[in-house]
């Protein structure tokens, strides 16, 4: 496939994951202090969306990872503004897929104590997804 | 066990199952162009092992090229998407112009990214770039 392609590719499906694990960790984190309501759960329907935006975050990684890879020759690290994407990008791809295992086997069953140590996880990949993505603009815009 | 632990355990395999399958199969897809290029870099260029050597510029050079241009031109300068910067005959001026105002669908422009002192650095690393 023409490689330019693939650059497109990536740029369409890097936003997916960017995105969504940032909605999904304001879900659980409005999940956790929206008051409920007497018979009608708003932290039920937030933990919801926090849960499947975290799920489609990271099936959507899979496909922004495998592009990347794909344009960077299979560079793992790379050298200026290239090296600081990986740099952020891998502990956030990795701990974006163990918190989406964890959350597939835990379902609604978590404890409080659990998911608020889940929420600090899910906050801290927020934040290495957002750095990892401001390199990859730089990238984009300077070489 | 809990359910939590449970998650927790197979969360920890998963995240890091999937990042040794990346760095693992990695050097499969790489092509041998890369591989080459990193190999070379335990037994540098000698333009680039004799940087004592260089001026003060040159080096600065060496350090805007290494943050900027390597990603196209590769990490020893030989060429990778963007052509090798080695044995370059165009003046100064046409180098600066180029590296100002970019190509045309083959290199973006660095205009805003480095000042008159910067691009004239870069050119006095490109300019000790010789086989």
């Amino acid at each position: 496939m023409d490689n330019s392609l693939w650059v497109k590719m990536h740029g369409g499906t890097t936003h997916f994951p960017i995105a969504l694990v940032m909605a999904s960790a304001l879900f659980d984190l409005a999940g956790s202090l929206v008051p409920d309501n007497e018979g009608k759960s708003r932290c039920v329907g937030l933990r919801a969306a926090g849960y499947y935006t975290l799920i489609l975050a990271a099936i959507g990684a899979f496909g922004a990872v495998i592009s990347g890879l794909v344009i960077s020759r299979w560079q793992l690290w790379g050298r200026g503004n290239l090296a600081h994407h990986h740099t952020f990008l891998w502990p956030a791809f990795g701990l974006l897929t163990s918190l989406a295992v964890w959350r597939l086997v835990v379902g609604n069953h978590a404890s409080n104590r659990a998911f608020r140590a889940y929420l600090g996880a899910v906050l801290s990949t927020a934040c290495l997804m957002g750095a990892a993505g401001y390199w990859g603009g730089e990238l984009l815009l300077n070489n | 066990m809990s359910l939590e632990i449970k998650g927790a355990i197979l969360g920890l395999i998963a995240g890091l199952g999937v990042l040794g399958a990346t760095f693992g199969l990695s050097p499969v897809f790489q092509p041998k162009k890369v591989l080459e290029t990193k190999r070379e870099q335990f037994d540098p260029p000698v333009s680039l092992t004799t940087n004592a050597a260089l001026t003060g510029e040159a080096n600065r050079g060496i350090w805007l090229f290494d943050h900027n241009c390597t990603h196209c031109h590769g990490e020893d300068a030989r060429g990778d998407e963007g052509p090798s910067l080695y044995n370059l005959s165009k003046s100064d001026a046409r180098l600066r112009t180029i590296i100002k105002g970019g190509i045309k669908g083959e290199m973006p422009s660095f205009v805003k990214k480095f000042d008159d002192g910067d691009i004239q650095a870069l050119i006095a690393y490109l300019r000790t770039l010789k086989d």
